[in-house]
């Protein structure tokens, strides 16, 4: 069986997240969500994968490059959509296969029983059936697929997983996945329901924190790098090689630090904690529900309460970041979600500044002592005085 | 700088040498040929690169062969001329990577002996010498022809009735690979690194005897030990993976290349001879000479130590009064110049320094100590990856000099290369992509990258580029601006900021237009730029790496743009190892 997997997509919802990198290369538990996908797929004893690419194709491809499998990659030269995408794949395609977002997590038994049923859609209930494409199920299977309703007559939505044969490829005229599959479904064709297990994806930035939470909860403890015997560590962590980690700091698990990152002596890290590479943590610092990428720096004294820092961005001493639920706009919507910030890359704030449910930009230089609340600072290099 | 490879062992022996022929195309694809011993001794050779497919093998039985890829040097390209070489009987192959330096003399002695040359390179007379004295055991034929040529040489031969490739060099790569039931031998690991990891890298001297189970070597007669290796470098490393070229593969490999780099060179204790050192002299060529420029202001500039570049080629023949520490930098570490120019301080008695990228290649045998640039195989003929790890292991010196005041600069370094590869150059590529000249122009440490960005843009756009030093633009090429002439500057905040940007409207005021690179926020280089690429970082280390990353791929999308074949341009290959 082969699979194909769509990473063409920026997922411009999630900015200023995907300004520099599309969804799928997000990290999530310190590896990019397309990782969760292609592990289950491997797990499954799938070799024969195909990545469709486009938004930051580059980037895309030195990742896939550094995964165990050989991965083939096509691209999407223009990003119509997922129908489109499909068929940049379709000259590769040979025998039944599945088709599955570069930029969901999946776990491998959803996997394993879509494997199982030809010709079917792997569904979840979800509580927020718009953001999806909503799954019509009469007693044949599938009726059809509406895409983003208004009103969703339904929790049950697609997880945008499909198995499907070679012969599906001829209704791939449209532009959209969800419409080829409806085109089938009207042409009489047949679709399948398969419930999936852990499926998860990210609709807005802050959707990220759970994500996070939920991918830590199953991470088992390694233990690199240099310890101070004075610290503390409760519940599984894992610490990366050649980080350090200084005297008296506490960390509960579930908690992620990565390769070379310094932690200075008094913190308080996790629960529910994800630290990229190189990232540097002063001393007395708390971090609560944090998702921070590579090469990132807090400083001392700071208090980061459910953020998602971009990797580069350094914030100063005695910064404060704490839950708000702002109403922001996001892609023409105005939408409310709860998180302390979100920040792009290379932000750089001076010390003493204050973050409540706000979303900042990429490049964005914030001088120090200021409050920040939703979307103060969206715009990408803006400079705060 | 010819590709050879042989192998040995239980598989049909073509397919696979083939397969690693394709590996060593950098090296040289003007033609190939493979000679495979079954029954007889089957040659099948070619003019051109390797075909993806229809170059036909069926006839080259046998589980033992010899390949060669070829970059001219004696005799046009041509399927006469191309490797593998017969004697008269047609019971001996040779391939050959290297220059005989006697040949005519030796080809004149042979023709009056009677034998029959059917190509004009130098190669094939080893074959008619080897036919002289080959009674049945071509190891000893080969020892007793080897002393007879003078020269560069990486050989292997095959002969019908023998059942071993034999393997000698001198002056040229040439590395064996040990694997199951298997061996293996090439100029470089990259083709072997399939197989196996564990390698041997022959010295100058050696004469190898490969069989299946085995490896013999010997060195003036006698039998020598070599110490295998485990080469680090993973087969991934060497393959494209999803990218078009391996070149644009290598550009967006250097932020990890350079952090990995600074890392790596933090472990490994510093030779001595550097903190020493009161006078530098650096030999080197092409890109390795521009990184070294770039050296020598930063060492003179930051350390106060006097340093001097020199072109290894000239180096050689009009060596300067020599002092102090000699360095010679090369990424594959066997340019023949570089070899020769270090060799040439070594018996002047100075202490001399090597920085290559290749384990245990020839520059690190001659020096009396080396540094390893850790870029991993660079497979791209212009070189990138090489060009930034060698800063690496720059900075780094000019780090540990200045007492570690550079430390920070160095580990945030890689961000500033990652963001100049979001850069859109669009705008600029449409502008050079029309052009017949562009001139690349930079003051200070941005001269050198203002000369590398113009070698890379000649490189594989073929567009004429020239690099200068924006005060040199008044000293004659002014006379060549024009409308039609872009000029591309690095024009970084610092010291040379006002004058480089006085420069700059004077060419302007040719209608020159204007491609500049300048810190994000310059208003004023926005104004009179035609197309502005913003700098990512304002320190001296990131602002000297994301210019010279912006420049690379402004000559990568600017190749791409007019179609060139960018991992193999024409007349280039990736090692010069000759003169």
């Amino acid at each position: 069986m082969q699979a194909v997997i769509l990473a063409a997509g920026e997922g411009r919802r999630l900015r200023p997240l995907t300004k520099n990198r599309p969804k799928a290369l997000i990290p999530v538990a310190n590896n990019p969500i397309i990782d969760y996908p292609i592990q289950a797929l491997l797990e499954c004893g799938i070799r024969d994968i195909i990545a469709v690419v486009g938004y930051r194709k580059e980037h895309v491809i030195r990742h896939l490059n550094r995964c165990d499998a050989p991965i083939e990659v096509v691209e999407q030269k223009k990003q119509l959509g997922t129908g489109d995408a499909l068929r940049c794949a379709a000259p590769q395609i040979t025998e039944d296969f599945l088709v599955l977002p570069g930029d969901n997590i999946i776990d491998a038994p959803s996997i394993s029983r879509i494997m199982a049923v030809q010709n079917s859609v792997l569904v979840k209930d979800h509580p927020y059936p718009s953001n999806f494409g909503v799954v019509m199920v009469d007693r044949e299977g599938v009726s059809c697929i509406i895409e983003k309703p208004e009103h969703a007559p339904s929790f049950t939505v697609s997880t945008g997983i499909y198995h499907l044969t070679p012969d599906f490829l001829h209704y791939l005229t449209v532009n959209t996945l969800t419409d080829a599959i409806n085109g089938m479904l009207a042409d009489g064709g047949h679709l399948g329901v398969v419930q999936a297990g852990e499926w998860h994806d990210a609709v807005y930035p802050w959707d990220l924190l759970g994500l996070n939470r939920k991918v830590l909860r199953d991470i088992s403890p390694i233990k690199s790098g240099s310890i101070d015997r004075t610290v503390v560590i409760r519940g599984p962590v894992r610490i990366g090689t050649g980080a350090t980690i200084g005297p008296f700091t506490l960390i509960t698990g579930p908690a992620i630090i990565g390769n070379d990152a310094e932690i200075g002596s008094h913190c308080r890290i996790g629960p529910f904690v994800s630290m990229g590479n190189r990232v540097r943590v002063e001393p007395f610092t708390l971090l609560d529900q944090a998702l921070l990428m590579d090469d990132t720096a807090i400083g001392s004294h700071s208090r980061v309460t459910e953020a998602i820092i971009g990797e580069g961005s350094s914030f100063g001493d005695h910064t404060t970041v704490e839950p708000g639920i702002p109403l922001v706009e996001i892609e023409g919507t105005l939408m409310r979600g709860r998180f302390g910030c979100v920040a792009g890359d290379r932000v750089r704030v001076d010390p003493l500044c204050i973050f409540q449910g706000a979303l900042v930009g990429n490049d964005v230089r914030i001088r120090g002592g200021k409050m920040i609340t939703g979307p103060d600072a969206f715009q990408d290099g803006v400079m705060v005085v | 700088m010819c590709g050879i490879f042989g192998y040995t062992g239980g598989s049909q022996a073509a397919a696979i040498v083939l397969e690693g022929l394709r590996k060593l195309e950098y090296r040289g694809y003007d033609s190939f040929g493979i000679a495979a011993r079954g029954e007889s001794i089957q040659v099948g050779k070619k003019q051109g690169r390797i075909p993806e497919e229809g170059f036909d093998i069926k006839n080259l039985a046998g589980t033992a062969a010899i390949g060669h890829t070829r970059w001219a040097t004696h005799g046009i390209p041509d399927d006469k001329n191309a490797h593998p070489h017969r004697d008269c009987t047609g019971k001996i192959a040779v391939v050959h990577n290297g220059i005989i330096e006697n040949y005519a003399l030796l080809k004149r002695g042979l023709v009056d002996r009677g034998h029959r040359f059917s190509s004009d390179t130098d190669t094939e007379i080893i074959a008619h010498l080897l036919e002289e004295v080959y009674k049945g055991d071509l190891l000893a034929a080969v020892q007793a022809v080897l002393p007879l040529i003078d020269g560069s040489y990486a050989i292997l031969v095959l002969a019908e009735a023998d059942p071993r490739i034999v393997a000698a060099r001198s002056r040229s790569p040439l590395v064996v690979g040990i694997g199951d039931e298997a061996m293996f031998a090439a100029s470089d690991m990259t083709p072997i690194l399939e197989y196996t990891r564990r390698m041997i890298v022959l010295e100058d001297g050696d004469v190898a005897c490969l069989t299946p189970a085995a490896v013999e070597i010997y060195q003036k007669g006698s039998r020598v030990r070599r110490n295998e290796e485990i080469v680090r470098w993973s087969s991934e490393d060497v393959r494209k993976g999803g990218f078009r070229h391996f070149m644009l593969k290598e550009i967006f490999d250097q932020p990890a290349v350079f952090s990995d780099a600074v890392r790596a060179l933090r472990k490994e204790e510093l030779p001595g001879i550097i903190r020493e050192a009161g006078m530098v002299t650096i030999v080197a060529c092409g890109t390795s000479y521009h990184a070294a420029l770039i050296f020598k202001y930063l060492l003179e500039e930051q350390c106060r130590v006097a340093a001097r570049v020199e072109l290894a080629s000239e180096f050689r023949y009009f060596p300067p009064p020599l002092e102090g520490l000699v360095i010679g930098i090369s990424q594959s570490g066997e340019t023949a110049d570089t070899l020769m120019a270090l060799e040439l301080a070594r018996l002047r008695g100075c202490p001399t320094l090597a920085i290559v990228n290749v384990v245990g290649s020839s520059l690190t045998r001659i020096a009396d100590a080396s540094l390893l640039m850790h870029a991993g195989p660079e497979i791209s003929v212009a070189a990138t990856k090489s060009f930034i790890a060698e800063l690496a292991v720059f900075f780094h010196l000019v780090d540990i000099m200045k007492q570690g005041a550079w430390a920070h600069h160095l580990d945030s370094a890689h961000r500033a290369i990652e963001e100049a590869l979001l850069l859109d150059l669009g705008p600029a590529v449409a502008c050079c992509s029309q052009a017949k000249d562009i001139f690349f122009v930079g003051r200070g440490a941005f001269y050198p990258v203002a000369l590398e960005g113009a070698l890379k843009m000649k490189e594989i756009s073929y567009i004429h580029a020239e690099g200068y030093a924006a005060g040199e633009i008044k000293h004659g090429p002014f006379a060549l601006l024009s409308p039609e002439t872009p000029v591309v500057a690095v024009c970084a905040p610092g010291e040379t900021y006002g004058v480089m940007a006085s420069n700059i409207r004077e060419m302007k005021a040719r209608g020159t237009p204007l491609i500049l690179l300048g810190e994000k926020d310059d208003r004023d280089l926005q104004e009179i730029a035609d197309v502005f690429i913003p700098l990512p970082s304002a320190d001296t280390v990131s602002g000297l790496l994301s210019a010279s990353v912006i420049l690379q791929l402004l000559a990568y999308h600017t190749a791409d743009a007019l179609g060139k074949d960018i991992d193999r341009p024409r007349n280039l290959a990736k090692s010069v190892t000759v003169e």
